[in-house]
């Protein structure tokens, strides 16, 4: 009677090592080229998401912080098309006086309909805001043009270091205020950080840092609104004025009279303006949608073209698996559990290129870049998913593939 | 027991196969009848395009006939669907082909551990069979060796012994010897007769080899999709 092989042994089965998962190392290991271009492929993806939408994300949200420091409760701006990131000089500055002392005839206009001050205004500043492409062209900034007097008066700045501005009309250079973070992160003409007396470049012309202000609000570079309104054609012209009412609550009653008193302009709240902020970065939502579609199709493409000629190289690996009685599910899942693999290597390493691009180019340039925990889940779930469905149409035809023609590929 | 009582694991009733190329039909087996008794170490022999290769793969579930019917171990195959009849050939199929066909980033160990793993679908394995079994093939000491790293001879025994790890009701080996030169051949052919007299082991094995086809118990010679002869070794079953 011959012995059984059954009879050999007569332990208790144990676990066995995780062996596909050893199959699956094996073969990435492999193949470290393609494996290499899979995982940048899919980093590739998830760097896009991580870098454009934290860029977009972070520039709002500075946006938003600089409007903040803003005290003056209401801001008026010219007829027309409402715009947030820069305002061409087509608001007469005179507005700023008419509020605050109101409108009587005069010999040069004696048609004018007379208007009483505004009641319950502290304070009307007039603001011109220009923008500037940023340094190295990366990006833009803005300019503000500034009544210095009224414009603290409105606001929470202060200087930290160095002086104020005058009105600019004096003969001295150009002169400029700058905050901390602009001071910190740019260089002036010598080359040296930037100080009290360092010399800047501002919309195409020099101006000497007289200051550095505190906290930052609107644009960082703040210059004399008369100096921004001779170096654009010299109307008595601003972007905007921002009101600042007697006590916090008399904002809407100040909203209501200026819109009675000058109708066709826009009267907002400044409590109302992070969120029109917003609104006005639908295109950027759009923009950050396309991204994000783009990245999950760069992911998947990448995963179903790598792992598609993995497949057809290993197709005769996958006739030993179907000989050894492996079933389409196995096969599919030791394909999917690949792409994961893969994916999550790529998710990782897109992480970390991105991470270096946000240290990279906020150190370079003005540009923030937030990289908040929920987009980069979303970044990674974008990269796992495109591996994970760009792995499907393979896994599958190799679970599909017949197991004789398989066996036999040479 | 006697061989009278060792029951079927095999048998095929009037199995025919056509393949269809182009608009051509070419009939590969034209009605092939075998049974194959528990614990029998069978040869099938016959030139090439025979039809030895096409019987091996419908008796291994890995193709289906035109029509007949294939029993392993009692189960009707033919009747099966393909997820069907893969389950079959986890169960109870063990293959051993020319080419070995070892999954080259694996060791030794590791390919059997695959064939664990693929025969228990919860992931359970036997670290001490697996080791026995590489020592019954003399390879304890190849077990993490990778394919290679191994002479073509220990490749094989490499595959036999995966094939068996899983304590398949019948081996198919498909010219276990042809890709090794005449002293791993013998070693490779010895080892699959202990394994078949020492243990029981049902083997079928396709060979163009007549000293190979000598250690067997019956040899099923083959012609144009026939079974022309079928003879019982004088040194047949001893056991």
């Amino acid at each position: 009677m011959p012995r059984q092989v059954s009879s050999l042994h007569h332990e208790t089965p144990t676990t066995a090592e995780p062996n596909m998962d050893s199959l699956i190392v094996a073969n990435i290991r492999q193949r470290p080229l393609r494996t290499a271009i899979s995982i940048i492929g899919v980093a590739l993806g998830v760097i896009l998401v991580v870098l454009f939408v934290g860029l977009a994300r972070g520039m709002m949200r500075d946006s938003t912080d600089r409007q903040a420091n803003v005290d003056a409760e209401v801001r008026f701006f010219p007829g027309g098309e409402l715009s947030f990131s820069a305002n061409p000089l087509r608001l007469s500055a005179r507005y700023a006086d008419a509020i605050m002392k109101g409108v009587q005839p005069t010999a040069e206009d004696p048609d004018v309909k007379p208007k009483p001050p505004v009641a319950g205004v502290a304070v009307a500043t007039p603001v011109g805001e220009w923008i500037q492409s940023g340094v190295g062209a990366i990006g833009f900034e803005l300019v503000d043009g500034i009544d210095y007097s009224s414009f603290i008066e409105a606001t929470q700045l202060h200087i930290v270091e160095g002086r104020g501005l005058d009105d600019g009309r004096s003969d001295r250079d150009n002169e400029a205020i700058v905050d901390g973070y602009y001071a910190e992160h740019n260089t002036g003409d010598d080359g040296q950080p930037v100080k009290v007396g360092s010399r800047i470049k501002a919309l195409g012309h020099e101006f000497t840092v007289v200051g550095i202000y505190a906290p930052s609000l609107l644009a960082r570079i703040k210059i004399p609104l008369y100096t921004m309104q001779q170096l654009f054609g010299g109307a008595e012209n601003c972007s905007f004025l921002m009101i600042k009412c007697d006590r916090p609550e008399l904002a809407e009653q100040v909203k209501a009279t200026i819109q009675q008193y000058y109708p066709g302009n826009h009267v907002l709240l400044t409590s109302e303006i992070p969120s029109l902020y917003g609104q006005s970065f639908r295109a950027v939502d759009i923009f950050l949608d396309v991204v994000i579609g783009l990245a999950l199709v760069i992911s998947t493409l990448v995963i179903l073209l790598g792992m598609y000629t993995t497949i057809i190289e290993r197709t005769r690996e996958i006739g030993i698996l179907k000989s050894l009685g492996a079933s389409k599910s196995f096969i599919v899942m030791a394909i999917e559990k690949e792409a994961a693999l893969i994916s999550a290597l790529g998710i990782g390493f897109g992480f970390l290129v991105a991470i270096a691009g946000k240290f990279l180019i906020e150190h370079n340039t003005r540009l923030k870049i937030d990289l908040q925990p929920r987009w980069l889940l979303i970044a990674a779930l974008i990269g796992f998913l495109g591996g994970v469905i760009g792995a499907l149409y393979p896994a599958m035809r190799a679970a599909n593939l017949d197991p004789v023609e398989a066996i036999s590929y040479e | 027991m006697s061989s009278d009582q060792m029951k079927d694991v095999l048998e095929t009733i009037d199995l025919k196969m056509v393949y269809h190329v182009g608009k051509v039909d070419v009939a590969a087996l034209r009605g092939v009848n075998v049974q194959i008794r528990e614990g029998e170490y069978v040869a099938i022999m016959g030139p090439s395009g025979c039809g030895k290769s096409t019987f091996l793969h419908i008796v291994g579930g890995m193709l289906q006939p035109t029509s007949g019917r294939v029993r392993i171990d009692g189960e009707d195959i033919t009747e099966m669907s393909d997820a069907e009849r893969t389950d079959v050939r986890r169960r109870k199929i063990g293959f051993v082909f020319q080419r070995f066909n070892l999954f080259p980033t694996l060791s030794a160990d590791g390919n059997l551990k695959l064939a664990e793993r693929i025969h228990s679908k919860n992931g359970e394995g036997d670290a001490a069979r697996r080791r026995e079994v590489l020592r019954l093939l003399r390879l304890e000491d190849k077990m993490h060796h990778k394919p290679l790293e191994l002479s073509g001879g220990e490749q094989q025994r490499v595959a036999i012994a995966r094939a068996i790890v899983t304590r398949p009701a019948i081996l198919l080996a498909d010219e276990p010897t042809g890709n090794l030169d005449t002293e791993n051949s013998q070693v490779v052919l010895d080892m699959l007769r202990n394994l078949n007299r020492e243990f029981g082991q049902t083997i079928v094995m396709i060979t163009h080899n007549p000293e190979a086809a000598k250690l067997t118990d019956r040899i099923i010679e083959m012609r144009d999709g026939h079974v022309v002869e079928a003879r019982i070794q004088a040194e047949g079953i001893k056991r």
